[in-house]
């Protein structure tokens, strides 16, 4: 049987006759090109590649700029000496040129040829910034030289450059050592043992620190202690109570016995400074002026010129493992950030702990047990709006609430015996962990609550027609299926906490902080104490350093470091998610 | 496996299959009807689910059998704004009464869904589920249980390899087996199946209709079907739904071949639906 309204249908391709013009209805929606180009979407295509592109470019862009300064700063540079015109001489690392406009003033004063040439360069001159170093000697640490300065530049293969403990780095000429009563100088100077003096003198200086810091530390420790327990005793009973006297002469004897270990101690440390003084070096700038040094105030030193690719790559790493092991020396600017990286990841590691918990809990209530209507829907909305509330905010609410409430509480009642002096009442680690959990967990949140939305509901349905209670087909199916998506909550939590500076500012962080917050001590985790911060680490050492030029590099391999740090704390987490979500998707059909 | 365990794969043999009307009837449903908010979804339904058979739910799409079915094991508690009047009796006992144990009424009723929903565990995790939330951790026990579902589930000599693999590698065929293997692992007196072969090739549909007929007279089996071939082949009873009303409910051979509504004739003649 032939189909119905086959003969009718002249748009059909079979039955059209060939030389039969089209209909004229499919004319009517014939469109002019242009507008068709813009039906396609085409310009709209375009758009939307362009931006992706530009956000793209400009991430990239930004990620070479601190690779590239980062990783290059600690690669040692050529000392170039440079003989003025006006006869004085100039050592140092040229660090960077540009071109300037050269001030009336000064032209002047310079010679009619230069003058010449700098007007046929529409006054502009170029300049290098130098490096100088000896900042005891000079009071600066850099110097502009322009080119007409110059009258001749050389590298001198004999040229040092020592970084010191205090003052910074000195550029100039070894001019003798002595060790004990030998005095070393010219030709009896030699490098490979003044390398190996320069160790045991090293060694000597973290002999002392090692005293001085945990040796003493820890006497001091005992000492706080037992000068707490007597302030407890005497809050409990009164100063006029027996038990107040018996604990005062215990006191009086222990802190005798702790004296005595302590005066040990410092006899100790002292006849090691005492050999110590006895070798010194001393150094002499390229104009000629002498500074006398303990050999152990040296961190590094080397022959800037005369280093071979290897050594150079050498004194690279070992910059590199200053600065990811030791403290900080100078404001900050010169030393390594071991105790920044360490607090940023304690407190980024607490933030997690408390906001994982308490965020997915409260985002299973909101889509699993609370009664969806309109009480929900405000509480989503308040939720999401917190994500947008400034961060400073954050800070001034955990510093109002946590440090001055929560703490002078806990203080009140726990640590009445080191009062006026706050242990919770202040900013501190713990502090400022829950004030970035609370800054965080609306992110949380409302990934968990999506992660939660996207279990399918056939699979609660699966489980409760099982027999499962709800809180079993949670806990057994929709936790588990839900789990990868609230992990890639918890790791942009975490990201966005570990780069959160402003709140902590308020609340715990500061510029140098005296003590780790875990040391061999117990609780071991001190939850109360300050901390340092890499991010803080970025704006006090860039912003707030007596030398803004000398800190610029510092700011970038820190910068570097932050940024390495979140990208190893996420690449972690997303291993934990992917390992995860394996478990539950094996072979999806 | 341990020894001694009883798998029971021969039981169709050794289970009387029940003739109809001979054990009564398992479940009541009295003057039911049911409410989405203000949306009347079921009117006054009233019929006997006989023990031991297969009954069929046939009708149009949106005639209320699927509500009718999850009314049973009373999966429609999970929808916000639901009100129900007239009496479900399960074993003579209403289900919605305020001090019923649902979660022991759904252990006692195991359901299969339109679209398979395995769990994302391993194939053995999945049939032992209803045990496991039982809180039983005996692995002898779980490992019979396991054994014993998947071979009634026609389901065993397929997966017996696979038991450790995801359940979301098998094919949907399988997936629905196992659903069932996981709705009878309970041990419960009666089967749901909403729609069980709406989302399978014909090939698997032809397995679960073996299955569905291989079970019955074990466990009392309701069927959600749009597909009159279907239930015409796999069931004892018949009961055609419509508009949310039941229109006509008796032995399956009269209702495809001599019903007394002329909507039903229409229905199953395929005039209309």
């Amino acid at each position: 049987m032939q189909p119905l309204g086959k003969e009718k249908n002249t748009y059909d391709g079979e039955h059209r006759e060939p030389d039969k013009p089209l209909p004229q209805a499919s004319r009517a929606h014939d469109v002019p090109t242009g507008s068709a180009l813009a039906a396609r979407g085409e310009p709209f295509l375009w758009g939307l590649g362009g931006a992706l592109t530009l956000g793209i470019s400009m991430i990239v862009g930004f990620i070479i700029l601190i690779l590239w300064n980062g990783l290059i700063t600690f690669y040692p540079k050529p000392v170039c000496m440079a003989t003025l015109k006006n006869s004085r001489i100039i050592a140092g690392e040229p660090t960077r040129s540009e071109l300037y406009r050269v001030a009336d003033e000064q032209m002047e004063s310079l010679d009619p040829d230069v003058q010449d040439e700098i007007r046929a360069n529409q006054g502009f001159a170029s300049r290098t910034l130098y490096r100088t170093g000896n900042y005891d000697l000079y009071n600066e640490d850099f110097r502009w030289v322009s080119d007409f300065e110059v009258q001749s530049a050389s590298m001198p293969p004999d040229i040092f450059f020592v970084e010191r403990l205090e003052w910074g780095p000195f550029i100039g000429f070894i001019h003798s050592v002595r060790l004990r009563s030998q005095e070393l100088k010219g030709e009896s100077l030699e490098l490979g043992s003044l390398y190996s003096e320069h160790l045991k003198a090293v060694r000597r200086r973290q002999d002392v620190r090692r005293i001085e810091r945990s040796e003493i530390g820890a006497v001091n420790h005992k000492m706080e202690k037992e000068r707490l327990a007597l302030r407890r005793v005497a809050l409990r009973h009164g100063e006029q109570s027996d038990a107040f006297q018996e604990a005062q002469a215990r006191y009086q004897e222990r802190v005798r016995a702790l004296q005595a270990e302590y005066e040990q101690l410092h006899s100790e440390a002292e006849s090691i400074k005492q050999n110590d003084a006895q070798y010194q070096v001393t150094l002499v700038d390229v104009s000629g002026r002498e500074k006398t040094i303990l050999l152990s105030d040296i961190v590094r030193f080397y022959p800037a010129n005369a280093l071979s690719t290897f050594q150079k790559l050498g004194v690279y790493v070992s910059r590199w493992l200053e600065f990811l092991t030791q403290e900080p020396r100078e404001a900050n600017t010169e030393g390594g950030v071991m105790p920044a990286i360490f607090g940023t990841f304690v407190m980024t590691v607490l933030m997690a702990i408390a906001v994982a918990p308490f965020g997915v809990m409260a985002a299973l209530y909101l889509r699993e047990y609370a009664k969806q209507g309109r009480l929900v829907s405000i509480i989503r909305i308040c939720v999401n709006n917190l994500a947008g509330v400034p961060s400073i905010v954050y800070g001034v609410f955990g510093l109002g609430f946590f440090a001055y409430i929560v703490g002078a509480s806990i203080d009140e009642l726990f640590f009445r015996e080191r009062l006026p002096s706050p242990t919770f009442g202040t900013g501190g680690l713990l502090w400022a962990a829950l004030t970035l959990a609370l800054l965080t967990v609306p992110v949380v949140i409302v990934a968990t609550e999506e992660a939660l939305a996207a279990v399918p509901q056939s699979m609660r349905e699966g489980s409760l027609a099982c027999g499962a209670s709800k809180w079993q087909t949670i806990r057994h199916i929709v936790l588990p299926k839900a789990m990868p998506g609230i992990m890639t909550g918890l790791i942009l939590a975490m990201a966005r906490g570990a780069g959160e500076v402003a709140p902590l500012m308020l609340i715990g962080v500061v510029k140098l902080a005296p003590e780790l917050p875990i040391d061999g001590f117990f609780p071991y985790l001190h939850l109360e104490r300050s901390f340092m911060h890499l991010g803080f680490h970025i704006y006090d050492v860039g912003f707030q350093s007596r030398n803004s030029e000398a800190a610029k590099p510092m700011v970038f391999v820190t910068t570097l470091l932050l940024i390495s740090l979140i990208a190893v704390m996420n690449a972690v987490a997303i291993y934990a998610r992917n390992r995860l979500k394996r478990k539950y998707y094996v072979g999806h059909f | 496996m341990a020894e001694g365990i009883d798998t029971r794969t021969d039981f169709v043999q050794t289970i009387s299959y029940p003739r109809k009307g001979e054990d009564g009837a398992v479940i009541e449903i009295e003057k039911f009807s049911l409410w989405y908010g203000s949306h009347q979804a079921l009117f006054d339904n009233t019929l006997n689910i006989e023990r031991g058979l297969v009954t069929a739910l046939i009708g149009p799409s949106g005639c209320g059998k699927s509500t009718l079915i999850r009314s049973l094991n009373r999966m429609n508690d999970l929808i916000d704004g639901l009100r129900i009047s007239g009496t479900i009796r399960f074993n003579a006992e209403n289900i919605y009464n305020p001090d019923v144990d649902v979660i022991g009424l759904r252990k006692r009723m195991g359901m299969v869904f339109q679209k398979p929903n395995p769990f994302p565990m391993t194939v053995a995790d999945n049939v032992a589920y209803p045990l496991r939330v039982d809180g039983i951790r005996d692995r002898r026990v779980l490992d019979a249980t396991v054994v014993r579902a998947l071979k009634a589930a026609a389901l065993w000599d397929e997966v017996k390899d696979r038991l450790n693999d995801n359940a979301l590698g098998l094919s949907g065929g399988q997936q629905q087996r196992l659903c069932i293997a996981r709705a009878i692992a309970g041990e419960p007196d009666v089967l749901l199946m909403d729609e069980p072969c709406s989302a399978l090739d014909p090939l698997a549909t032809a397995k679960i209709e073996d299955l569905i007929y291989e079970l019955r007279g074990r466990y009392t089996i309701i069927i959600v079907t749009h597909n009159m071939q279907q239930a015409a082949r796999v069931s004892d009873n018949t009961a055609f739904m419509y508009l949310g009303t039941l229109i006509e409910y008796g032995d399956t051979r009269t209702i495809f071949t001599n019903p007394k509504h002329g909507r039903t004739q229409d229905y199953v003649t395929g005039r209309f639906g």
